[in-house]
């Protein structure tokens, strides 16, 4: 195979196979580290919080929190859009990427993915503890019932549960599919004997057999197939949230590809907040390399610059369009009571990412590290943006009020933070963090790996 | 449970000999056990206690109906008349508090008064309501009510008490000793032949008149001008142009709902009117009437003697130099006859010259009539001073307050409190606990307004009557029969009003007393052709003297205070009452609080701003707010806040303004000048429920004037047909076969009272939130009144609009729900399904009127999670309970609620006509807001029926819907608002 | 239970020209185990295409249509309810249901297909002849219950010949 002379090696350091294996295995293997401990107490106890913030609001009311007449969403939703949009991260990179053949995403995709599911968990915890009858919840799914009642199918509410649970049930299905050979591969590299039963199980009876094979690449390339898709749906349903309604700043009809380049913008910085400590504590610099970072620092100057642009078209649409509700809307965002948000939002989105046109910076892990950050608040910020600053003044002056939020929002908030964490943690101690079977795919083509090595 | 449930029952069964003892069956006592009993009882008791309660009333019908105990604890076993299990039936009443007066319908559902609704057949308020009238239903299931009557303290028997108490005032009139019987106003001639009973029996007796609201600047001057202390009828129905010093008639000025009523019918152009009254109004702050003049002139308190006197001049060919006052004066003789001129001012000059210019105008006979007097507020307030100076010297022996609070509302309450210490005899008639009533040695409550008979002459000739639409609750008495009763006569008060009128009131006629009575009882009212003794000619040279001697308009710079009764708390009386309470002022928005409003001058000179805090000649602190057009240095306080007894929504709202008032020419002013003002470090937050107060310049209230609107009836409204042009849709537009319900709102008429907002709470079960949502912006109220400012802050122009669920025919909320729980009905309604709601509040965010109102916590007690109750002002007890309206469900937390077009009073009609077999008839249904409204300014009604009173309006050209350009076909339109400023 | 001659490769070239040798002999392996898919081998082996992409589509096929049948079925049959004045069967809005299960059919119809097909799935029986084969191993397995001692010899000849190592008899 053509291995192009001027491109970096994918993976480093002279490696042979069965290196792969241990090297990939080997943080599942063994004690965890103090750090790890550390990282679990802390994330349990932001978890901790999430669960009195849950108590609160089920069992006093959503009056607990901030909202009033006007405003009747703002922490809830805002972090639901904020988790959805990382979670498209994962299935963007193994999908689509897939398709691409980009080869280098199979050191990441794997905790990528990961990170999605744990992403969806967390995003589809705010639609639910946001209703004001959480116990009722269920009238949510369209079952039969005495009541010959349904559900509304014109409600973007609506299309939003089937679009969160196709995504994660899809993605879900995508990750453990690739998941299994390497489970595989830690149930014979297992020694004792319940750990070889549990992971025995888990395989689902993997041989590595050439049939099965063949059938596997069948259907991950198919699953991508469909993923791809599915990943530009889920966030375009969820901009419809906003899109088909009459408020001026949310009735926008560029609201699905802004908000799609937006998830892809915000899940790429989480990815990376992420693999630069993992790579780090997991030692797996040679196969997370800086060219993975640089690659993934370049979508995110691309989707940056999108969401940019769709910024600054939203101000002239609602210029050009005449509408004086819209023009105040979008006025009252850069220069009202919450303009803080607003520009909060433009730096660290707009602002930041364009300095990844820098080699010196996209190279370096500090500073990606950082505007990693960076991101995340903006994207944070964009969604508290669009919701609280268009309700908060809408068509009628006389209904115009503010919003503070109160600690049991944080609280829900610092939770959700929490439980990623707390799984992300388990699930690298559980599964192999990279795509073991992958990597070996790759390696020939693209590591620095003399033939036969180890023939002597 | 179980066991108490049947204990009651044993004490119904005694009730068959009790009843041979010609006590009436279902003993009173037992109904308070059974509360007792239950409010100790826990678990969810409501529901017992309104079948036992409903029982007892039942029994009670059935023994006041056919002579028949009943053994058994069935309801409704013997069917008594008229009443049919969940069927309400309306009983003609009337309101009366001491100030304010309204004859009434009262709506009873299974036994209990759960709405008051205006008279329509009465000639004086015809139909209208106030915000207190609506809401007073609330204060009959008050917990701050006696029970029992008080001796000392201690509950005791009415025996009891009676003897005692009548043993006392024999001794002391046997020595010579004085008796006051203290009260407001009373226009019951039958009350008032009671207390000549009661002085016969008690010599030196004597019946002293407090109105806390007094008009005795007005009494002197009519005194002085015609030999006679009487305010005459007004007739703001026949005024083209008004003239307004400072006198509230829309709000709180001697009979607002009668004016109120007069003055809009001078101001609608719909139904082919074309002429509109000119109401120009001279005041300090800013009132409710002056909201709605056309022309606001700001003067200081100090200077309306001197304009009154101008205006004078002006009138009677002499030279004025204000050109403002010129001006009136021109318009003003152009309108000989048909203006009017009022006056608040309680200087008897002011007063004087008022008469004086109503003269010239030619006004008496014509909107002016001396021989109708109104009868409310006859009381003088020097009479009340002399009483206190009596009573401080001791010479008075023996009190009995009626439905009075001197110890709260008499500015020199600690003169007051000290004279009342040293009178041997206190009795108080209070049915709820006072300041003053606590201080009694006797409590003898009074029944509530619905619990009792009574009756009235508002106006001369213009009689109603009040019957209980309830038995009384509690263990109480109503005040004249405890009066007949120490006066040694054993007749209950029916009987003797009854004789009264017999004797007094009823001409003899073919059909007889009784046909008469029953026809009197029905209708609630009844007009006589009695008229006053005429008066003699006006001498105006008095008054001109004055006029001449006060010409001068001086810029006094002292600080003046201008205290006032807003529409909600009044004097106070009301205070305990949550509606009131949580009702937003229709100036200011704020609620649960009374506010010093000040000038944005006043405000810059100290260094204040909103909810910073001031005292008052050392009283408060009150916080502050910056009101637009204030006069520069006047402070505007209301009065009936900071009460100190009688109930918890009541008690530590607001501070008593009432030390603040002033005596001079022999009555309380409300207005003094040479105020001193401090600041006060801190801040006190005051709940608003509007905080943005520009329309920035959006289409949404639309005005003109009425020269414009006369040569283009679309005038203000052209932008409609520009956006008629624009409305496109992919959908067909739906079409509703039968009814299709709309409202219009003419926003000419509508003056921003606030009775709707009372009636729909009550109509509605609309909750009660407390000071701390409503300061997070989350009333619960399904229509609102918003109020915007335009034009120069230093005297602006106000105008509003009310608000409710517009009903859209294409509702975006009804798309964004996930669980259908929001639906457009058959009719065009856009109806909630509380049973379905998630609360995701989704439609409520996408409500482009913002009317959805969201549960954030269980208000009403209806929820099964116990955290999530939020009932601050005990709404959600047992007795407060009863004023629920069986045909609305109460909603648990987590729900939205809003504007339901009241749908149960549709469908009720549909019924009715289903049964009668034929169709709806226009204008059947009201809705509570449109049935409360004293300006009609609500009319529902089918569109379909394109000749139905709503479809017209809809067709007028000064229609328009807010927010059209939405194309969201809202089925709520408004009459453009013309204002005549054109002159 | 079965035995089978087992030989393995350390290399996945190594092993592609191995397979292709021995079927040149005639001598067909029963199995080939690899630890990563490798590129070229189904060919070597003589492989067919998979048709679980055709269930995948029939399985979006399907879903697809109960998505879009049940909601006009509700709206228009079930129970018509006039949300915001649109219509009872409104299209536009049935779109993103309509989407989702098909994606959701077409992969889960796929999936199952797959692990049916494989006889894999949670506690699947199978065994594992040489662990190193999900590690770094390249195994062939001929199938030799019913050989007999020369034809076995020919066939490890053959192995040996193409380079295997490691080659012995298992079950």
């Amino acid at each position: 195979m053509y291995v192009s002379p001027i491109r970096e090696p994918l993976i480093k350091g002279n490696k042979d196979y069965s290196q792969v294996t241990r090297d990939i295995m080997a943080p599942m293997a063994g004690k965890p580290s103090k750090y790890w401990y550390m990282g679990m107490a802390l994330a349990g106890a932001a978890a901790l919080m999430g669960a009195w913030a849950s108590y609160e609001t089920v069992f006093n009311g959503i009056g607990t929190w901030g909202l009033n007449k006007t405003i009747g969403w703002a922490w809830d939703i805002t972090n639901f859009v904020w988790w959805v949009g990382i979670g498209h991260a994962g299935t963007f990179i193994s999908a689509i990427l897939l398709l691409f053949r980009q080869k280098w995403r199979t050191s990441i995709n794997r905790s990528a993915e990961a990170m999605t599911l744990i992403a969806i968990a967390c995003a589809g915890f705010f639609p639910l503890i946001h209703m004001g009858r959480l116990l009722l919840g269920f009238f949510i799914f369209p079952y039969p019932n005495t009541r010959d009642l349904w559900v509304n199918f014109n409600s973007p509410l609506l299309w939003d549960v089937f679009a969160i649970t196709t995504y994660f049930l899809v993605s879900l299905v995508f990750w453990y599919v690739g998941l299994i050979p390497d489970i595989g591969t830690v149930r014979d590299k297992a020694k004792n004997k319940i750990r070889k039963a549990i992971y025995g199980f888990l395989s689902f009876g993997w041989t590595g057999s050439a049939r099965h094979w063949s059938r596997h690449e069948t259907i991950s390339l198919v699953l991508a197939g469909l993923a791809a898709p599915l990943v530009l749906s889920v966030h375009t349903i969820v901009s419809f949230d906003f899109a088909t309604s009459v408020i001026p700043g949310w009735h926008t009809t560029i609201f699905p590809p802004y908000f799609v380049s937006g998830a892809i913008f915000s899940g790429f910085a989480m990815v990376l907040t992420l693999l630069i400590v993992a790579r780090k504590a997991l030692n797996l610099e040679d196969y997370i390399t800086i060219n993975h970072i640089e690659s993934m620092n370049k979508i995110i100057i691309l989707t940056g610059s999108i969401v940019g642009i769709a910024y600054l078209t939203e101000f002239f649409i609602a210029w050009y369009s005449g509408v004086e509700y819209e023009q105040y809307a979008f006025f009252n965002r850069a220069f009202g009571p919450y303009a803080w948000a607003y520009w909060i939002m433009m730096t660290c989105n707009v602002i930041t990412p364009q300095l990844f046109w820098f080699k010196k910076i996209r190279t370096s892990l500090i500073a990606t590290f950082i505007i990693s950050i960076f991101v995340n608040i903006g994207m944070w910020f964009e969604r508290f943006v669009i919701v609280v600053t268009s309700l908060h003044r809408d068509y009628l002056p006389s209904s115009w009020s503010m919003y503070k939020p109160t600690l049991v929002e944080v609280g829900l908030y610092i939770g959700t933070l929490g439980l990623f964490f707390t799984l992300f943690l388990l699930f690298i101690r559980i599964f192999p963090v990279i795509a073991i079977a992958e990597v070996k795919s790759v390696l020939k083509s693209s590591g620095e790996h003399q033939k036969h090595a180890h023939h002597e | 449970m179980e066991k108490k449930y049947y204990k009651s029952l044993e004490e119904l069964r005694i009730a068959p000999d009790e009843f041979q003892n010609g006590e009436m069956l279902g003993d009173k006592k037992s109904l308070l056990l059974m509360e007792q009993e239950l409010k100790q009882s826990t678990g969810p008791n409501r529901r017992d206690f309104l079948k036992l309660f409903g029982f007892t009333v039942a029994s009670a019908a059935v023994a006041a109906s056919c002579e028949q105990p009943v053994r058994k604890a069935i309801p409704f076993l013997i069917q008594p008349e008229e009443v049919t299990p969940g069927k309400a039936n309306y009983y003609a009443s009337t309101f009366y508090d001491g100030n304010d007066y309204c004859s009434i319908l009262v709506k009873v559902r299974d036994g209990r008064p759960i709405k008051i609704e205006g008279n329509t057949l009465s000639a004086v308020t015809g139909g209208g309501t106030s915000a207190r009238t609506q809401a007073s239903v609330l204060d009959l299931y008050d917990n701050a009510r006696y029970r029992e009557p008080l001796n000392q303290g201690q509950e005791t028997s009415w025996e009891q008490i009676d003897a005692e108490i009548m043993n006392k005032l024999g001794e002391i009139s046997g020595r010579g000793g004085r008796i006051v019987l203290l009260s407001p106003t009373l226009i019951s001639p039958s009350t008032k032949a009671a207390v000549d009973l009661f002085k016969n029996r008690y010599p030196g007796t004597e019946l002293v008149q407090y109105d806390t609201t007094s008009a005795s600047a007005i009494l002197k001057a009519n005194e002085l001008s015609f030999g006679k202390a009487f305010i005459p009828a007004y007739h703001f129905d026949k005024a083209d142009v008004i003239i307004g010093f400072d006198a509230d008639f829309l709000g709180t000025w001697l009979s607002p709902v009668e004016f109120t009523k007069q003055y809009v019918s001078k101001r609608k152009l719909h139904e082919g009117n074309k002429a509109m009254s000119r109401h120009i109004h001279f005041e300090s702050g800013m009132s409710l009437t002056g909201s709605n003049a056309d022309k606001r002139i700001v003067i200081k308190p100090s200077q309306q003697k001197a304009y009154v006197a101008q205006l004078l001049l002006a009138l009677s060919g002499s030279a004025a130099e204000n050109p403002e006052i010129i001006k009136i004066a021109e318009e003003l003789s152009t309108a000989k006859g048909r203006s009017l001129v009022v006056s608040n001012s309680q200087d008897a000059e002011t007063q004087l010259m008022i008469n004086a210019i109503n003269e010239l105008l030619g006004n008496y006979g014509n909107t002016l009539l001396t021989d109708v007097h109104l009868k409310v507020r006859q009381a003088d307030d020097a009479a009340m001073t002399k009483l206190t100076e009596e009573m401080a010297q001791g010479v008075v022996d023996g009190i009995i307050l009626y439905d009075v609070n001197p110890s709260y509302d008499f500015p020199d309450r600690e003169k007051w409190v000290a004279g009342l210490e040293k009178t041997s005899l206190k009795i108080t008639f209070n049915s709820v606990k006072s300041e003053t009533s606590e201080t009694a040695n006797y409590v003898c409550p009074d029944h509530h307004y619905l619990e009792s008979w009574n009756d009235f002459e508002v106006k001369t000739g213009h009689y109603s009557l009040a019957q209980p639409a309830i038995r009384h609750i509690f263990n109480t008495r109503q005040a004249q029969e405890s009066l007949l009763k120490w006066a040694g006569s054993e007749k209950d008060f029916r009987t003797f009003i009854q004789e009264y009128w017999q004797q007094n009131i009823y001409q003899t006629d073919l059909t007889g007393f009784v046909s008469f009575w029953n026809k009197c009882v029905h209708d609630g009212v009844y007009v006589s052709e009695k008229k006053e003794t005429p008066v003699p000619a006006l001498d105006i040279s008095a008054a001109s003297a004055i006029a001449s001697t006060n010409s001068v308009i001086v810029a006094d710079d002292s600080y003046q205070l201008d205290l006032y009764y807003n529409v909600s708390v009044g004097s106070g009386k009301h205070a305990n009452n949550p509606w009131l309470q949580e009702l937003p002022d229709p100036v200011t928005k704020i609620c649960w609080d009374n506010y010093a409003a000040i000038s944005q001058k006043l405000a810059d000179e100290m260094g204040l701003e909103d909810e910073s805090l001031i005292t008052i000649n050392k009283l408060g602190p009150f916080p502050v707010v910056i009101q637009p057009g204030q006069e520069s240095r006047t402070v505007s306080v209301a009065l009936g806040y900071g009460r100190e007894k009688g109930g918890k929504s009541a008690v530590g709202v607001g501070v008593n303004a009432y030390p603040l008032m002033g005596f001079a020419h022999g009555s309380r002013q409300l207005q003094t000048i040479g105020a001193s003002i401090e600041k006060v470090n801190g801040k006190f937050r005051l709940a608003r429920t509007q905080t943005h107060h520009s329309m920035e310049g959006r289409q949404i209230v639309r005005e003109t004037t009425l020269a414009a609107y006369l040569d283009n009836p679309k005038s203000g409204n052209e932008i409609r047909d520009e956006i008629k042009k624009h409305l496109k849709t992919i959908y067909p537009k739906k079409e509703y076969a039968g009814l299709h319900w709309g409202m219009a709102i003419d926003l000419n008429s509508c003056i921003g009272c606030n009775a709707c907002i009372v009636a729909c709470s009550a109509e509605n079960n609309v909750p009660v939130v407390g000071k701390e949502q409503v300061l997070m912006a989350r009333e619960m109220h399904w229509i609102r009144i918003d109020r915007y400012y335009t034009g120069d802050p230093e005297n602006p122009e106000l105008i509003r609009q009310p608000v409710m669920c517009q009903h859209c025919d294409n509702a975006p909320c009804e798309n964004v729900c996930p669980v259908a729980a929001t639906t457009h009905s058959d009719e065009g309604i856009n109806q909630m399904a509380y049973n379905r709601c998630i609360g995701t509040r989704y439609c409520n965010n996408n409500c482009p009127y913002k009317v959805r109102r969201f549960n954030f916590f269980d208000y009403t007690n209806a929820d099964a999670l116990p955290g999530n109750l939020y009932d601050t002002e005990e709404m959600t007890v047992d007795l407060r309970k009863l004023v629920l309206n069986p045909d609305v469900t109460t909603r648990a937390k987590g729900v939205i609620e809003k504007c339901s077009f009241c749908i149960q009073r549709i469908q009720d009609k549909k019924l009715k006509a289903k049964i009668e077999n034929r169709p709806l008839a226009d204008g059947e249904v009201i809705t509570a807001c449109a049935q409360a409204c004293p300006s009609q300014a609500i009319v529902f009604g089918n569109l379909n029926d394109k000749e139905s009173k709503v479809s017209l309006m809809f067709a007028d050209e000064r229609n328009y819907h807010v927010l059209e350009e939405l194309h969201v076909l809202p089925s709520v339109g408004y009459l453009t608002k013309v204002k005549n400023t054109n002159v | 239970m079965s035995k089978f001659i087992s030989a393995y490769y350390h290399d996945e070239e190594d092993l592609i020209k191995g397979v292709r040798q021995i079927r040149n002999q005639g001598i067909e392996p029963a199995d080939v185990r690899t630890p990563f898919p490798v590129h070229g081998l189904d060919k070597a082996m003589g492989m067919k295409r998979s048709r679980l992409t055709r269930v995948a589509f029939a399985g979006g096929a399907i879903g697809g249509l109960i998505g879009f049948f049940f909601q006009a079925w509700v709206f228009t049959v079930a129970y018509p309810i006039n949300f915001g004045g649109k219509p009872f069967f409104a299209v536009p809005s049935f779109m993103p249901v309509t989407f989702e299960m098909t994606v959701l059919f077409a992969a889960f119809s796929m999936v199952i297909a797959f692990f049916i097909h494989n006889k894999l799935g949670p506690g699947a029986k199978t065994i594992i002849y040489d662990e190193q084969v999900t590690d770094d191993r390249f195994q062939i397995l001929i199938e030799a219950d019913d050989l007999d001692e020369p034809e076995q010899q020919r066939i490890e000849k053959a192995l040996k010949e193409a380079g295997a190592q490691g080659i012995q008899l298992t079950s």
